[in-house]
């Protein structure tokens, strides 16, 4: 799963046990919100659980041409005690603007370059930079690279293997992630 | 078999398409580039899927887009409509080669027709009167030698395509040496191909045309003629039929003679043989358009024939289904071409969101377009807004009723074409049918429009 946070009060089992939650939550809720989202033309939908909260909102200016049910929205998973600012409508904060917030994580669209047979190339939570290959279209038996437009984590694969995907639409969310271990603070 | 279609074209072509499409229970998907995501085609197609930028090289006229568009579209048959790829035979072929269907003549025949200068030579052996012309041009060297066999004027020609792209008139070699790298870079933007020839220019000469439709099965049947005389810069602006400018007896004579060349030389699918027409009405074949041509409903308000459908089952293999003697022309029909540009400022070509649209109405009155209030005109494409084609059962009625729907039309927001119609209509030369494919350019728009406003 994308590592989305790292607080520095946290030890590594519970960050773990953090990822784990995500994960889970991330499987279960967001393929059914992004899909009440897409049917009920409703701009965010909202589910709390405990101490967690997944928020999916549609992008600002998205049309509903073309659009498949499981891409119409951008989801947010945010942390327990951090909601109010991982999923307000602010753009994307510097990692470490404010002591004690965990730092926003940007989202940026991977998209196809071509139109073609959509074929997946590193799996979602894989680490990537700018300009790496996540999956490839196929256009009439040439591979042509999707890549990252951003250094991060692949946070979302948005096509089934084999689908028929246009030219510009948007294939896979990467999550910006702060370089590895940086202000980690633990011994 | 076609069951679904890819329309790999824009504008009003890829709506005229559509619509065919419709009337003939096919599904039909469109291809279309970034800048065309609302156009009305885009909308009302069964499905849109983009294919690439604005830029067309990488949409319009990149064949593996288009080819990849309709095998994940699940389309078994593409449609280029005009311009662009419509007439290349390496992109039919490559069609073919992905199991789809090509709506136009199959790869080798266009191959057959592809080259206008070797064409001319066929078309001449099956008994068509041809122009004095040159064969491909080399180097500069080259060209002025065949201008100086041929003789000036010259018409400098694309070998690739036609609408006047890559065209220009040369009267001296001065002017030749000037235009050949024009012409090969618009030949080249335009078709993918710079190859260049020329041809006699013969002055006052009317534009005729005759539209043919031949089956697989070697039956062929013409469908009359278009007079296309009324042009600025080589691009048809207002066409009519029949001709004014011939008599009954002479159309049928070159349409007859047009056909029959066609079949002999193997043609197939709905075509357009070419004629310059001199003072004394003695025709020559200039070229032949292997395509559904942007004025083909002047002919489908004539024959009551719809082209397109024609044109998708022949394709589909299926046999023409009529005879020359249920080809019936009736009445006249004139068309006019609505474009983005100003006639007052050399037809500079106009964008912007159309404000306001008003389409007109009443009988014999059709308007193809892919316009609407709201419509952003994008800039990187031709200017051609819609059509504007009336029908009446004689040639007043029909200018009577061109000049109530122009009066009609409302487009406002974009700068358009739609005065010089109007002026067409009041000028002389309209009236009497004497009208000469250089006139427009040699007396100046300006002089059509002040002339107008003074009537």
């Amino acid at each position: 799963m994308p590592d989305l946070h790292r607080p520095g009060d946290r030890t590594a089992a519970q960050r773990a046990a953090d990822h784990a939650g995500i994960a889970g939550l991330a499987d279960a809720l967001v393929p059914a919100l992004v899909a009440r989202l897409s049917t009920a033309n409703l701009g965010e939908v909202e589910i709390r659980e405990g101490d967690w909260h997944v928020r999916v909102r549609r992008p600002a200016g998205a049309g509903p041409r073309r659009e498949r049910p499981h891409r119409a929205a951008l989801p947010i998973v945010a942390l327990p005690g951090a909601a109010a600012h991982a999923t307000t409508a602010q753009p994307p904060r510097p990692a470490g603007d404010a002591a004690g917030d965990p730092p926003g994580a940007r989202q940026e669209m991977a998209v196809s370059p071509a139109v073609g047979m959509f074929r997946p190339g590193v799996p979602v939570g894989t680490r990537v930079r700018a300009g790496d290959r996540i999956a490839t279209v196929d256009l009439l038996g040439i591979p042509i690279d999707v890549v990252s437009p951003i250094d991060g984590v692949v946070a979302e694969v948005y096509p089934q293997p084999g689908d028929g995907v246009e030219y510009g639409e948007e294939v896979a969310a990467v999550e910006s992630a702060p370089p590895p271990a940086a202000g980690a603070g633990e011994g | 078999m076609v069951s679904r279609i890819l329309i790999a074209n824009r504008g009003e072509i890829a709506l005229r398409i559509l619509r065919a499409c419709r009337t003939l229970g096919i599904e039909a998907v469109l291809a279309y580039s970034e800048a065309d995501r609302s156009s009305l085609p885009a909308l009302l197609a069964d499905e849109a899927i983009c294919i690439g930028p604005a830029d067309a090289k990488r949409s319009y006229l990149s064949a593996p887009a288009i080819i990849s568009a309709a095998l994940v579209t699940g389309c078994d048959a593409v449609h280029p409509g005009y311009g662009f790829l419509s007439e290349d035979d390496a992109f039919a072929e490559a069609v073919r080669a992905h199991g789809l269907t090509f709506i136009g003549p199959s790869p080798e025949v266009l191959e057959r027709f592809a080259s206008k200068e070797e064409v001319r030579r066929r078309l001449a052996a099956h008994g068509l009167p041809t122009i004095p012309g040159s064969g491909l041009l080399g180097d500069e060297a080259h060209a002025l030698e065949e201008a100086a066999r041929v003789g000036y004027p010259v018409l400098v020609k694309p070998s690739a395509g036609g609408g006047g792209k890559g065209m220009r008139l040369a009267r001296s070699a001065r002017e030749l040496a000037a235009f050949l790298p024009i012409c090969r870079s618009e030949a080249r933007a335009a078709f993918g191909d710079d190859a260049l020839y020329l041809e006699r220019w013969l002055e006052d000469n009317r534009h005729v045309e005759v539209q043919v439709a031949v089956d697989r099965y070697g039956h062929g049947v013409h469908l009359w003629e278009r007079d296309c005389s009324i042009q600025r810069r080589h691009q048809k602006i207002l066409e009519e039929s029949p001709s004014p400018a011939m008599t009954a007896a002479g159309r049928r004579e070159l349409a007859e003679r047009a056909v029959k060349a066609v079949v002999a030389a193997g043609y197939e699918n709905v075509g357009t043989l070419e004629f310059l027409v001199d003072a004394d009405g003695n025709a020559y074949f200039i070229e032949i358009n292997c395509r559904i041509q942007v004025e083909h409903p002047v002919t489908e308000m004539l024959t009551g024939i719809d082209l397109v459908a024609t044109q998708i089952r022949i394709a589909a293999g299926e046999p023409l289904g009529f005879t020359q003697a249920d080809v019936v022309p009736n009445g006249h029909a004139i068309e006019f071409r609505i474009n983005a540009e100003d006639p007052a400022h050399e037809f500079r070509p106009g964008a912007g969101t159309i404000e306001r649209l008003n389409a007109p109405g009443g009988p014999g009155v059709r308007f193809d377009s892919h316009a609407y209030t709201g419509y952003d005109v994008p800039p990187y494409y031709d200017s051609l807004l819609g059509k504007l084609v009336v029908w009446g059962p004689d040639r007043e009625t029909a200018i009577a009723r061109g000049k109530a729907a122009l009066s009609e039309l409302v487009i406002e927001g974009v700068i358009t074409n739609i005065a010089i119609h109007r002026a067409l209509l009041e000028s002389e030369p309209f009236l009497e049918g004497r009208f000469t494919t250089n006139l427009l350019d040699r007396v100046g728009a300006a002089a059509f429009l002040t002339a107008a406003e003074r009537a």
